[in-house]
């Protein structure tokens, strides 16, 4: 069945605003919230019978978060002062941001409480409602108001008779306010016709067709009534099923499914409680649309009698809405637990309040019901069943709970200490990404799931030099310190930590991780520095695992012991082979064979320096690859394939539908800034290293990039390859170019993080950090892609963004501190010759880690032939040849290169 | 809606790239006026006995200095103005009664609705507003029609109504965010009183600029509106809003196209950015604001950001600004160009060289909205 509608080509669509614009889409059902209607929920009227008008700005905020495009406000009820009640609640909303963002839809039967809602609006909102109830000259005195202010109008099917109930009355009374408002200059797109939406199956016979004249009408106008838009209370239609909230969304569901068809574009319904048209039980749909459609005489009759049935099954009453509020009348312990598994804290303060009066103390509430609650969401994380995202948006709800438990915890433990008494966590770890690395993002959610564990954490930040790790250790009487970095010149900042360690005769456990540390790193290079046990974790879920393991009395002697077992293991395992590997001079003989035709050089369309400051970052998005988000996050899998997983596929989908939103906020607001800048070069190959030029003829040199060649001996023909050799050399006097590129999406992060935690909202915290890695590596695709079209054999190529992500395309940019560059100094190199600093506000640290963090910096290569592969092991000859092509000694040389040494270094 | 024949300034618009006039604050100062020059003639009780300064009351020079505002009015006519602003930024009752009225927070209270109240009743208030507004516009018309007829090239003035001190958006009270110090009607009618005024003194258009407060804006548009059917006359009215870094006005947070979207039912002659951001700041928006909305696009930055060492106190320079607006106007971005904070009559000048000669930003001949004519 055709679903789609046709509408005249020229119709103008709705214009909307609030602080930000919302333009009517084509085919896009506008959803109207009615949850801020005093009518429309008996939850909200109380609110605002009581007064209680901030806990009501909430409930504009579910609906925003539920999907409301705009918000229906009314406060037509017996009780209320209307203009007061409509003046403060829109002011309230207008300090909302989230809220505020969407235009309002001002409602009431009262003129006078329409005009005080326009005098609050900032944005383009919609007046509900003008008729002509009153005659052709208030109407047309209220239109003119509506103009005044700017707003667009719900015009009911109502005139001096009453309300249009039939077909003939509907297109009669619509077409002459039509003309009516024609006639006074109302622009025709802001005229939104509500048609009536009257009761069905009610048993008197006339009621029958009641659906079907408004679908009809809705279609009438929309082919005679140039721009006029079609709107109607979609919760009406049903009003006679009270009760039975299956057939009701049933009802709903199908009835927009026909009315939108016939071109209605907006209605006022419950957005959280719609159920997919597709997915309502055939039978059931049947008996629906029997009665929307009046298909036969005896529908109604029918449809009760199968809602009875439905009712009497248990179903009737299962509205989703109802099912998920269910949990709120269990004791106060589960009601903890279950928003703690669930990750829900709207009520997790009066919860936490209602606990502490209950069992007397707050630390009763945190070792009792909080830590039980935590307990299940780490059992069920350990065995799969839950993932990160979701323990991550647990330990957001514990905080929040312990945050409104610390006051009382604060006079409690003075109380305590003065009795001598010492507070009892599980334990405390002192966390920190080593002096010179920027990176985490790993330890945030290490630091998240142990605090879940009820572990104290202190979170030093990054690039904490190692005597103020320590010192916090000691102040804080800490019982394990855990380091993180991600860039290889961290893993020597840890052995530096650990050798401080044993020279200051520490006793806590270390614990290692982050992207670049390994078991074999941690086990050959860290632990033999320092006689505690120093451990590496792998990913956050074992971060608990190996913590309460080295701080159990029972279990630490018997985990100590198999660790230290294995890690023996380890190392003699790989003290015995060495790589085979060939002299630097023979590996240069081997290297990358490329026959040198001026045909494969591509000619930039410039060279030197360009800037991009402010680039958009709409243009990223489809950029990204998406799957390394999710690795980050613990979900292990191939994006899109990830979402049809067995198991985390749920998981993913929310992950990735969540992580969209969030996107969203940072693309619209401009949370984030992209900045970055590029280059081409005129450049030759002098054996392993490449000269940069600032002039065509190559004389006056620029800059020299020094690069590592393979020494691997795999036997065979296999080259030994070097960067370099994918540049022309020197003497083949051909015109060569590269290019270098520092791009980083991470400017305003720390700000954007900072407002969250201060929320206490790591969730989004962590999300924002991820997303914005994302963003800065599809940074580097995009202008990878611009640089490709710059040098103009990219404008040939016709690549979705599954094959860019794979490479497909000619030329690489391998980056400083990747397999084929392996030192991170080059970076420097990339700074000096593109001034990154002046031009990005992008910095290099002592450990050429980039800041911010969510930076990528690289270089272009453009040879057909040019491709990624690994330096691997080194040996000394070429590392003493290095050090002095770089000017450097051997020793710094060798501590820059150290996981690429195929030899022991001197000292 | 519109009027039967073009104004000309339509058809100014449809030829070449207006010119606006630049700062009046900025200019003032170089005159090195003082907290005497401002009370004027001793004379003039109002101002020889008022309690607080009122050195940074800049409209009221239009009433004791007429003579050096007037001699500006002049040199931004000359260096090229096709347009001048009068003196009117704070020629409201609200915006007069910070200078004139003691701050009820000294006593402990607060300014609320009863306190503004009582200033759009106050005489003084009343009187003081309504003679800056008429004082202003005559001068401008002298200077305006003078200058025009010296060069055979007529001239405008635009009656300019600023942002206010108070906002109809945000609560001063963190513990309330409900809480508003003034009501829409009250802001509505400082406004009405302004218009009034205005129209009295002869300006040819309304330029409601410098909008933080988009709901301020609105205020100030329905009092326009309600002025020209309560007096049958209805004047060619701009629009110019200032928006941060973010491409949002600065106070209520809205960004440029919902901006837009809400203030277009008034068909304006124009819209645009003005003040708080230099020119290059203010591009992206500016681009964002040309493509979204079928009317004229004005734009007159502040010459670029504050810079107490510079003579101007900001730091572009007039040939710095000619390269911005110049780009602009060649970009196809605008139709109206001229200058904000920092800009003097060089700077004025020297935009109007580079504006001089390049095409306006096509305005799309706007498909009328009115259903007799779609019918």
């Amino acid at each position: 069945m055709s679903t789609s509608f046709v509408r005249p080509v020229e119709t103008k669509p709705l214009r909307l605003s609030g602080s930000q614009p919302f333009t009517q889409q084509p085919g896009v059902f506008i959803m109207i919230g009615e949850r801020t209607n005093v009518a429309g929920s008996p939850k909200f009227a109380k609110l605002i019978k009581e007064g209680k008008f901030e806990e009501a700005v909430s409930i504009a905020r579910q609906q925003v978060e539920n999907g409301a495009n705009v918000l229906d406000i009314c406060m037509d009820e017996g009780m209320i002062d209307g203009v007061a009640a409509m003046t403060r609640y829109l002011h309230l909303l207008a300090s909302e941001p989230e809220v505020a963002k969407v235009p309002f839809m001002v409602d009431s039967s009262k003129w006078e409480v329409i005009e005080a809602g326009l005098q609050c609006l900032q944005g383009k909102g919609i007046v509900n409602s003008i008729s002509l109830k009153e005659g052709e000259e208030t109407f047309r005195h209220h239109a003119a108001t509506v103009m005044k202010y700017g707003a667009a109008a719900v015009v009911m099917a109502f005139d001096e008779q009453g309300q249009a109930a039939t077909l003939e009355d509907k297109i009669r009374i619509c077409e002459r306010a039509y003309r009516i408002l024609a006639e006074d200059g109302f622009p025709p797109e802001d005229i939104i016709f509500d048609p009536n939406i009257l009761t069905v199956a009610t048993g008197m016979e006339e009621h029958n067709n009641y659906a079907l004249d408004f679908i009809n009408a809705a279609r009438w106008i929309k082919q005679n009534l140039p721009h006029a838009k079609v709107s109607g209370g979609v919760s009406n239609i049903s009003f006679s099923f009270r009760g039975n909230n299956k057939v009701r969304e049933a009802m709903h569901s199908a009835f927009l499914y026909h009315a939108i068809a016939a071109g209605m574009d907006m209605g006022i319904v419950n957005a959280g409680l719609l159920v997919v048209y597709d997915e309502i039980e055939p039978e059931l749909k049947e008996f629906v649309e029997d009665v929307l459609l009046n298909r036969r005489p005896d529908a109604t009759e029918r449809l009760v009698v199968y809602g009875e049935k439905l009712k009497a099954a248990g179903a009737g009453e299962g509205g989703s809405e109802r099912k998920t509020e269910e949990w709120r009348s269990a004791p106060v312990e589960e009601r903890l637990s279950h928003a703690l598994v669930k990750g829900i804290d709207e009520h997790i303060e009066q919860d936490t309040e209602e606990a502490r009066q209950k069992l007397g103390r707050p630390l009763a509430v945190i070792e009792g019901p909080l830590m039980d609650g935590m307990g299940v969401v780490g059992d069920l994380f350990g065995a799969g069943k839950m993932f990160l995202p979701q323990v991550v948006k647990s330990a957001r709800v514990m905080k929040k709970a312990v945050a409104y438990l610390t006051p009382f915890m604060e006079a409690e433990k003075a109380a305590m200490a003065a009795a001598g008494e010492a507070v009892r966590t599980q334990g405390k770890i002192v966390l920190a990404t080593v002096k010179g690395d920027v990176h985490d993002i790993g330890k945030n959610i290490v630091g998240v799931v142990l605090a879940c564990n009820n572990y104290e954490v202190i979170d030093m930040g990054v690039m904490v030099p190692a005597e103020k790790i320590l010192e916090r250790a000691k102040s804080e009487n800490a019982n394990v310190i855990g380091l993180s970095g991600l860039i290889t010149p961290s893993l020597d900042e840890m052995v530096h930590v650990a050798r401080e360690m044993e020279r200051q005769g520490f006793k806590l456990p270390l614990l290692i991780g982050g992207a670049t540390t390994s078991r074999a790193h941690t086990a050959i290079k860290i632990a033999p520095h320092y006689s505690q046990p120093v451990v590496h974790v792998l990913d956050a879920s074992r971060a608990v695992p190996v913590a309460t393991s080295l701080l159990s009395e029972e279990n630490r002697p018997a985990f100590v012991e198999q660790h230290r077992a294995e890690y023996e293991a380890l190392r003699k395992s790989h003290a015995a082979p060495r790589q085979k590997t060939v002299p630097i001079e023979a590996a240069r003989e081997r290297r990358a064979p490329i026959a040198w035709r001026a045909e494969d050089l591509a000619t930039p369309s410039f060279t030197g320096v360009r800037v991009l400051d402010q680039f958009p970052l709409a243009q990223l998005r489809e950029f990204i690859d998406w799957t390394p988000f999710f690795h980050t996050w613990e979900l292990k899998g191939v994006y899109p394939r990830i979402f049809e997983h067995p198991e985390q596929g749920v998981q993913a989908r929310q992950l990735f539908a969540e992580a969209n939103v969030l996107l969203e906020t940072i693309v619209e607001k401009k949370l984030l800034t992209a900045r970055g800048v590029y280059g081409f070069f005129a450049a030759s190959a002098i054996d392993d290293d490449v000269e940069l030029y600032t002039d065509s003829a190559r004389e006056a040199a620029l800059m020299r990039l020094h690069f590592l060649r393979q020494q691997s001996d795999w036997g065979g023909n296999e080259p030994c390859r070097s960067l370099a050799d994918f540049i022309a050399p020197k003497e083949t006097g051909l015109g060569d170019f590269m290019g270098a590129f520092a791009v980083t999406t991470g400017i305003g992060l720390k700000e954007l993080c900072d407002s969250f935690r201060a929320r206490h909202d790591d969730y989004n915290a962590i999300m924002a950090e991820a997303i914005a890695d994302r963003l800065a590596e599809a940074f580097a695709e995009c202008l990878h892609k611009r640089a490709r079209e710059e040098w103009g054999y990219g404008c040939r190529e016709r690549l979705s963004n599954e094959e860019l992500i794979h490479e497909k395309y000619r030329g690489i940019r391998p980056a400083p501190g990747y397999p084929a560059c392996p030192d991170h100094t080059e970076k420097g190199t990339i700074w000096r010759l593109l001034d990154v600093e002046a031009n990005t506000g992008m910095r290099i640290t002592e450990s050429f880690a980039m800041w911010p963090g969510s930076s990528v910096s690289g270089l272009y290569f453009a040879h057909p032939q040019s491709r990624y592969f690994q330096v691997g092991k080194i040996e000394r000859d070429q590392v003493e040849d290095y050090a002095a092509r770089k000017g450097m000694s051997v020793a710094e040389a060798e501590r820059w290169l150290g996981p690429n040494l195929n030899y022991e270094p001197a000292g | 809606m519109s009027n039967a024949h073009p104004h000309p300034l339509e058809k100014l618009l449809a030829s070449r790239i207006a010119v606006l006039d630049g700062a009046m604050g900025t200019t003032i100062r170089n005159y090195g006026m003082t907290e005497a020059d401002i009370r004027g003639e001793r004379s003039d009780a109002r101002f020889r006995d008022a309690k607080k300064d009122l050195l940074n009351d800049g409209d009221l020079f239009t009433l004791t200095q007429p003579q050096m505002i007037g001699d500006i009015h002049r040199r931004f006519l000359e260096a090229g103005a096709d347009m001048i602003e009068t003196n009117t930024f704070g020629a409201t009752t609200i915006a007069q009664s910070e200078f004139f009225l003691g701050d009820p927070r000294e006593q402990g209270a607060r300014k609320d609705p009863a306190f503004y109240q009582k200033v759009i009743e106050d005489p003084f208030l009343k009187n003081l507003a309504w003679e800056i507004n008429e004082q202003s516009a005559r001068q401008c018309r002298v200077w305006a029609d003078r200058v025009g007829e010296a060069t055979g090239r007529q001239r405008f003035v635009a009656g300019a109504i600023g942002p206010l001190t108070v906002s109809l958006s945000n609560s001063p009270d963190a513990e309330d965010a409900g809480f508003r110090v003034v009501t829409f009607n009250q802001v509505k009618t400082a406004y009405a009183e302004q218009v009034h005024a205005l129209m009295a003194g002869g300006v040819d258009t309304l330029l409601v600029e410098t909008i933080f407060d988009s709901l301020n804006a609105k205020a100030a548009l329905v009092a326009i509106q309600e002025v020209f059917a309560e007096v049958g006359k209805k004047l060619p009215v701009m629009i110019s809003a200032a928006v941060g870094r973010g491409g949002e006005t600065m106070i209520s947070a809205q960004t440029v196209e919902a901006f837009w979207t809400a203030v277009e039912h008034v068909k304006p002659l124009s819209v645009g950015l003005n003040c708080s951001l230099g020119p290059d700041l203010m591009a992206p928006f500016l681009r964002e604001l040309s493509e979204k909305a079928n009317v004229a696009i004005s734009c007159y930055p502040n010459a670029g950001l504050p810079n107490p060492l510079s003579p101007t106190g900001f730091d572009l320079q007039p040939e710095d600004m000619a390269r911005y607006l110049g780009a602009f106007a060649r970009e196809g971005l605008i139709n109206i160009a001229g200058g904000c904070c920092g800009n003097t009559p060089e700077h004025i000048a020297a935009i109007a060289k580079a504006v001089e000669g390049v095409p306006p930003r096509k305005v799309e001949a706007r498909a009328s909205s009115a259903l007799a004519s779609a019918a």
